[in-house]
């Protein structure tokens, strides 16, 4: 086999061990990759990232907390590059209402420094839904792995959140999407 | 006394304010650093044993944890832009649902991945869809298994442990016979050889029936490599049984 044909091999194990579930959650550690790919990995993922690219999808790497440097503890993901659009949202099976709900949690979290007491979220849940909607929206987001629940009811972001939504971001357009409506409405 | 008792407590409150705001991710600026390590220099000084000093210093790694708590609040503010978490709460309160959709797909990068199917979880399907109770009382053996068939398989299975219980004893005789003409324990490996290795196996399969009933002692020499057979007429009840893999291959 050629060097060309074995890289091109070694991108296509990359391409499945990134983009099918073989755990209970997705996304591969950086030992995972290496001991199929070959110490030289990140060359096959640099590679697999630019492909991914021209069809609006990119590799992301998620470090362990503390180890921001450790490729081989890290994991690694395929996500979208682009941002959804509403319609995108609704035909992927998405409600608005929970969309919305998991925005303001996650707003919440990010602006307080990843952790909140579970009644000051269900607070501001609670100006836009009953109690129970809020309740049920909120659990599906610990069960996707959007937040995570610690003992004394109190939220933290997930690991999910980590790998799928820029915080930064997020309570940028927060700020913005009112600035927004204010310029509408003059 | 009394006076040990207030300082104690007031020391056990801190820990307490601590612990809270660490726990339930409260603003960790609310608390004057300052004046807790004066109060607790206070307590020291004016408090000088051992069991006390043992709560000062849970006290004060309470402290310094905070401090830390301080610094890692103080860089999450830098990275979310020092933006104010009660406007933040504020402008959520303000927003219609739409908006708030629109600026999170703004942030939102969905994971891409595709289940797939593997013989494993293949495996745990048909486990757990043969593990699920019956769906009614008209049919009492789960799913499409009407009562006559499940009296026709009670009935083989039946006939089949007959069968099983006939051969086992057949073969407790046999080991029994052999004991007698030897005068000494049997060679395991010895007494299970069949004709072939079909045979062999499923010798060794009634024997271990025989074994775990206590109708035959097994004894192991890792020295030598031996494991000898010494039967019984009657069932011998084991004060502490163990358990003995044997690994059969192909080659016998």
């Amino acid at each position: 086999m050629s060097g060309e044909e074995s890289f091109s091999r070694r991108l296509m194990i990359a391409a499945t061990m990134l983009l099918f579930k073989s755990h209970r959650r997705p996304g591969v550690r950086g030992w995972e990759l290496k001991h199929r790919l070959g110490k030289n990995y990140m060359r096959v993922i640099d590679a697999l990232n630019s492909r991914l690219k021209q069809l609006g999808l990119e590799i992301k790497t998620v470090f362990e907390e503390g180890e921001e440097n450790n490729l081989d503890r890290a994991r690694f993901y395929v996500v979208l590059s682009h941002p959804l659009t509403m319609s995108d949202l609704v035909a992927a099976g998405w409600r608005i209402d929970e969309v919305a709900a998991l925005s303001i949690t996650l707003s919440i979290l990010s602006s307080r420094g990843g952790k909140a007491p579970l009644r000051d979220v269900l607070e501001v849940l609670e100006t836009k839904f009953p109690k129970w909607k809020a309740e049920t929206y909120l659990e599906r987001a610990i069960r996707r792995g959007y937040i995570e629940r610690l003992e004394d009811d109190v939220l933290t972001i997930g690991w999910r959140t980590k790998v799928e939504i820029e915080q930064k971001a997020l309570l940028k357009a927060v700020l913005e999407a009112r600035e927004e409506k204010e310029i509408r409405s003059d | 006394m009394r006076k040990i008792e207030v300082t104690r407590e007031e020391l056990e409150r801190i820990i307490k304010l601590c612990e809270n705001i660490e726990k339930r991710g409260l603003d960790p600026f609310t608390v004057n650093i300052r004046e807790l390590l004066e109060r607790l220099r206070r307590i020291i000084e004016e408090n000088p044993n051992l069991d006390h000093y043992v709560v000062d210093a849970e006290t004060l790694y309470r402290i310094s944890t905070l401090i830390a708590l301080q610094h890692k609040w103080l860089r999450e503010k830098a990275r979310a832009l020092f933006i104010d978490a009660q406007m933040i709460s504020t402008r959520l309160t303000a927003m219609d649902k739409k908006t708030l959709v629109k600026a999170f797909l703004k942030a939102w990068h969905p994971i891409i991945s595709l289940e797939q199917m593997t013989p494993q979880r293949l495996r745990q399907g048909l486990e757990h869809f043969l593990s699920l109770p019956p769906r009614s009382g008209s049919r009492e053996f789960g799913w499409k298994i009407a009562d006559r068939e499940m009296e026709f398989v009670k009935a083989r299975l039946k006939l089949e442990e007959k069968a099983m219980m006939e051969k086992i004893k057949a073969l407790h005789r046999e080991l029994l016979e052999k004991f007698e003409e030897k005068g000494e324990a049997l060679d395991y490996w010895e007494f299970i050889k069949g004709k072939d290795f079909d045979e062999t196996f499923e010798r060794a399969y009634l024997l271990s029936f025989l074994i775990t009933e206590g109708y035959v002692d097994v004894k192991r020499n890792p020295l030598k490599n031996e494991v000898k057979l010494i039967p019984h007429k009657e069932q011998v009840e084991r004060k502490s049984p163990t358990s003995l893999v044997i690994s059969l291959r192909g080659e016998i």
